[in-house]
């Protein structure tokens, strides 16, 4: 019996390979499983390859896993094409289509053996009981139902709702090439039996969602009333969610002509008084830039999502990466500190989405959420979360002493001023781009200047003693370390708790406060520290380096780096670590021993 | 012709006195403007004689408004802003960066001559008596200010013959 | 909305001093909007004022409405933000003609065929103001600037024809030759329902050609109504426009007889018909769970 199961399968568009993979993740959740699913896709708008990866688990799940225990492969060359996004190993039984005429010893996987490779006549069984090929997920279902225990039941329950609009001879012909599939696994049951355990938890309510929707729903729970945006993969489902909700609370969203009006329209909207997000990849970020810097300036609170793809330019628009750091630290001339956060996961992008909306209303300021490809469109399943524990933060307004001879920018003990929006009486001002005055009056004073600069860049010290958009775990005294952010941190946990199973003293750091660098938090992580690695999906360790621009770091701390599209497996971060403690040994080793 | 829809054939002598009030005041208003923009941009000469016109029309338009209301007390004016325009103002580009004080007294003379051509161009026109003897007047009081000016112009002491455009600085790029 | 007391025209007029150059065109555009102002009696707190970067961007600042002077070329996007997020305020929009018809180009045809219902005047100089003289998108061919030495091998673009071939339900041009039609105009398009376009022959005493300051502008002016033109018509509009460049025609070349609906006045409709269907928002997430 398994507590968790890795799925990844691939084929071409037309085989409904993501649909399958949809299906068996609402199932799991029916049944009470956490579930993890995460798609890949070839580059052709329609009929390439396409792949899922579907994680199955009594446990919450931290990230969408390692190498496969259940590959299947509806043909080998689309399945190929994934590389590395689904790893077989040793331990994967393989399953694929038999008309492939590929004989299961000579399966085109190089240096693995599997588990158990079956050829099964997938495309035979959906044509002959649904009456169309087509029905070839249906049958992968039916036979991960058979030898998995999940969804023998949920599964059709799904998809009879899904199709229950077109009429019951597609449901029934569906049901057939389930039951087909699912009779064909228990007539040729496995080597060794990988039935998932029941979860506990069955019958809870689950919510399942990706990123991007989870991102959008947060920012409405926050009070975002206002989207402006430009479409741009893989972040406009977030745009589309506003299009279908914002409205019903008195907002508005506009799809704007590019993505410069677009957070035009959102800064507007911001100065207008309501609480305003743009979202965007890696090339609408680029262009974004300078009004990024006119909110810094102009001290107006908006959120800016950036759902990382591989860059630069149009770069790998649907695969993941974290390049857009420097990118969100630093885009936009001048002297800026503009905050960036970054989730780890679907369920906590809500948190970290209300997050950036209060930082932004509190310290009037622009703020990047930065989400990447895989958190964005990844769905997971979560139990529900309890909305009334998250404080909402809005900007300070003028009271009415403040609008007696108002100063829009005046100097305040923590350098936040008031803010008025139009409409307000007795809060005229003007707001520029230009520098200003406490008044707003433009100006091009040297000595302002610098007092501005002072209240713009000072006004974060105390976001940067937030240890609460930290996360710590692991025995605070160990001498090895990672620290990871972003998608990668989940692969980082997971990681952890098989190096701790281990024996291996180790702890990991988790930002979700990216910038400003938190110097204190890093400073008493390091405390401990002797060898480390910073864990990232960047070609140039971004991380790494922004870290070492303000940070002494423990010698020992090295950077772990690669370009996006080459996801980290938990095992070989867990090897990395290992190789770090032999190294630790040996130095300790080499201390006994006199020096020449 | 610098007005709106005025009826002078039917004109009153109230819509009269507040129409004449009504381009001092518009005058006035252009000359404080000249005024700050020469303070601005450090022509302090043009600027004093700028302000020295605003001073002589509010000084007539205050004898005006007297009389307006020694005749017709509050009676509420019939008689818009809208219906002038530029009728004693200087155009608005006459001002220029770093006017001389020559030059700013020409371009006083040219509006106060443009004035006197207003009132010469409407009196045919007119029916009521009153209201011709009030734009007579008028006209006479242009020669008069055109006088003030040359005055003043007179006491120059004779133009280099240079010009200013070869000594000062080009306009600071933003 | 209120407008119970009365307001002056003064009263729009803030106490910053102009850093334009004295003479400048733009001055005259201030004025005209104080009186528009006034003649609408909006108080200056509901009034939100957005310009772009320039000399004439400069002008939301020496008025008492709250300002936005932005970045270049994006005062209409930011406008229409403002308008979206609180339409009971008067929005104006204003910038030069580089700022609107160069880097701010793209935009033009997505604010008018929106619809919002917003203000847009133009300080047409034909010329690069505030980065001292180059060539601008509406300066004529060859014209000779510090960017074109030996005169612009381009067409200027006609912000009049734009307008009304994009759609736009309002479009007008003025000039400082005639403060009291330029007022009058302002005041009209910020009373027409929908976006409008006014389109302001502003001379750049600095940099500007004798051709193109008051006198010369006087020479060819021409006022639309002593032409007889019907503003409802469109095509007749678009044949005057034609001779923007040469001709100064001043007045209204087009007003909607029929104004659209404004995407403004949409989205609350929107908003009203779809509020009932609102989750509290503390059970948005309610919308992932899968039964
Ligand atoms: C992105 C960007 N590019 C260039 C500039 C420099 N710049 C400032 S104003 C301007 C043009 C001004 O011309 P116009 O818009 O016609 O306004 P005017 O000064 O004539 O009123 C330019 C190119 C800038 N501020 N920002
Ligand atoms: S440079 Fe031209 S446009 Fe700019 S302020 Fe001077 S006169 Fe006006
Ligand atoms: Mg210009």
């Amino acid at each position: 019996m398994r507590k968790d199961l890795v799925f990844g399968m691939a084929g071409s568009g037309g085989d409904g390979i993501v649909s399958a993979g949809d299906s068996l993740l609402q199932a799991a959740a029916a049944e009470g499983y956490h579930g993890v699913m995460t798609k890949s896709f070839g580059s052709q708008i329609r009929g390439g390859e396409s792949s899922c990866r579907v994680r199955i688990s009594t446990d919450p799940i931290l990230n969408p896993g390692g190498n496969l225990d259940v590959a299947v492969a509806l043909n080998w060359d689309d399945f190929l094409k994934f590389g590395a996004e689904l790893p077989v190993s040793g331990t994967t039984v393989v399953i694929y289509e038999a008309a492939t005429g590929v004989a299961e010893n000579e399966i085109p996987l190089v240096g693995v053996t599997p588990l158990q490779v079956i050829a099964v006549p997938i495309a035979a069984m959906a044509k002959e009981t649904a009456g169309t090929e087509r029905a070839k997920n249906t049958v992968v279902l039916g036979l991960i139902a058979g030898w998995f225990g999940i969804g023998a039941v949920a599964v059709m329950k799904g998809i009879r709702k899904k199709l229950a609009k077109k009429g019951e001879e597609l449901v029934e012909a569906n049901q057939r090439a389930f039951d087909a599939g699912r009779a064909f696994a228990m007539a040729h049951p496995l080597k060794a039996s990988m039935n998932i355990v029941a979860s506990e938890t069955k019958g809870d309510v689950k919510l399942i969602t990706d990123g991007n929707d989870m991102c959008a729903a947060a920012a409405i729970f926050a009070g975002c009333q206002f989207f402006g945006g430009y479409p741009i993969t893989p972040s406009t489902e977030i745009m589309q969610f506003f299009t279908d909700h914002v409205w019903k609370y008195g907002g508005a969203v506009l799809q704007a002509e590019d993505e410069i009006a677009g957070i035009g329209a959102a800064i507007g909207a911001s100065f207008a008084g309501k609480k305003a997000m743009t979202a965007t990849s890696g090339p609408g970020l680029s262009l974004k830039g300078e009004m990024m810097g006119l909110a810094s300036i102009a001290e107006l609170p908006l959120v800016i999502v950036d759902v990382q793809r591989g860059g630069p330019s149009t770069g790998l628009p649907t695969k993941t990466e974290q390049s857009d750091l420097f990118a969100a630290a630093f885009s936009a001339h001048g002297d800026v500190i503009r905050p960036v956060l970054a989730p780890t996961s679907v369920a906590d992008t809500f948190r970290i989405t209300i997050e950036a909306f209060n930082i932004a209303e509190y310290y009037q300021t622009p703020v990047i959420v930065l989400s990447d490809q895989e958190i964005a469109s990844r769905k997971e399943t979560m139990d529900p979360i309890d909305t009334t524990q998250f404080k909402i933060i809005n900007r300070l307004r003028p009271a009415g002493a403040d609008l007696v001879d108002y100063k829009r920018f005046k100097q305040t003990e923590n350098h936040i001023s008031p803010i008025s929006h139009p409409g307000m009486l007795g809060g005229t001002y003007l707001a520029s781009g230009i520098e200003h005055v406490e008044s707003g009056a433009p100006t091009n004073s040297g000595s302002v200047h610098t007092r501005m600069n002072e209240k713009r860049t000072r006004k974060f010290d105390s976001l940067k003693d937030r240890k609460d958009l930290f996360e710590v775990t692991g025995d605070p005294h160990a001498p090895i370390a990672m620290i990871a952010w972003g998608s990668v941190a989940g692969v980082c946990r997971e990681a952890l708790a098989m190096a701790q199973a281990e024996g291996l003293n180790v702890k990991l750091l988790v930002p979700y406060l990216l910038y400003p660098v938190a110097e204190g938090v890093y400073n008493d992580f390091f405390g401990s520290v002797q060898k480390g690695l910073v864990i990232e999906q960047t070609h140039l360790a971004q991380t790494f380096k922004l870290l070492r621009m303000h940070l002494d770091l423990p010698k020992g701390l090295r950077s772990l780096a690669r370009s996006g599209a080459n996801p980290f497996l938990p095992g070989e971060i867990v090897a990395a670590l290992h190789q770090l403690l032999s190294e630790l040994q040996r130095s300790h080793e080499g201390k006994l021993q006199p020096q020449e | 012709m610098p007005s709106k829809g005025i009826d002078f054939a039917n004109l009153s002598l109230m819509d009269a006195l507040d129409l004449a009030i009504l381009v001092e005041d518009e005058a006035l208003v252009r000359y404080e403007d000249f005024a700050a923009q020469m303070d601005q941009h450090r022509t302090p000469d043009a600027a004093k004689f700028f302000r020295y016109m605003a001073e002589n029309e509010a000084k007539h338009g205050e004898q005006l408004a007297v009389r307006r209301a020694e005749l017709f007390g509050s009676a509420p004016p019939t008689v818009s802003r809208a219906l002038i325009f530029d009728i004693e103002a200087p155009d608005f580009d006459a001002a220029r960066a770093f006017m001389s004080p020559r030059q700013a007294m020409q371009a006083a003379l040219a509006s106060e001559v443009k004035a006197h051509a207003f009132f010469v161009a409407a009196l045919p026109v007119l029916k009521n008596a009153e209201v011709k003897a009030l734009f007579e007047e008028l006209r006479d009081e242009e020669i008069l200010h055109q006088d003030l000016v040359k005055v003043e112009l007179a006491k120059l002491p004779p133009d280099s013959g240079l010009s200013d455009d070869d000594f000062v600085d080009e306009p600071a790029a933003q | 909305m209120s407008a119970t007391c009365e307001f002056q025209a003064k009263d729009y007029k803030s106490d910053l001093k102009p850093i334009w150059c004295p003479g400048c065109g733009d001055f005259s555009v201030v004025q005209g909007i104080y009186r528009a102002l006034a003649a609408i009696g909006r108080p200056p707190h509901e009034i939100a004022f957005v310009s772009g970067i320039g000399c004439s961007s400069r002008i939301p600042g020496y008025t008492t409405a709250y300002g936005f002077n932005t970045i270049h070329g994006r005062a209409l996007p930011i406008a229409q933000g403002i308008k979206l997020a609180n339409p009971d305020l008067l929005v104006l929009a204003a910038g030069g003609d580089g700022d609107g018809f160069s880097i701010g180009g793209g935009h033009i045809a997505h604010l008018v065929r929106r619809n919002i219902d917003i203000t847009y005047i133009v300080m047409d100089n034909q010329i690069y103001g505030l980065t001292k003289g180059q060539l601008s998108p509406t300066s004529q061919k060859g014209r000779v600037t510090c960017t074109s030495r030996f005169g612009s091998l381009e067409q200027p673009v006609n912000p009049l024809l734009y307008m009304l071939a994009y759609g736009a339900g309002f479009v007008a041009q003025a000039s400082p030759t005639d403060l009291v039609g330029m007022a009058a105009i302002i005041e009209e398009a910020i009373r027409f329902p929908g976006f409008s376009f006014v389109n302001i022959q502003s001379p750049c005493v600095t940099y500007g050609e004798e051709a193109q300051q008051i006198k010369g502008l006087k020479a060819i002016s021409e006022s639309l109504v002593a032409l007889g033109h019907n503003p409802a018509d469109r095509l007749a509009a678009m044949d005057l426009a034609q001779h923007y460049g040469e001709k100064m025609h001043l007045g209204v070349f087009y007003r909607n007889p029929e104004p659209a609906p404004t995407y403004d006045g949409l989205v609350r409709e929107r908003q009203a018909l779809l509020s009932k269907d609102a989750l509290p928002k503390e059970r948005i997430l309610d919308l992932f769970i899968k039964k």
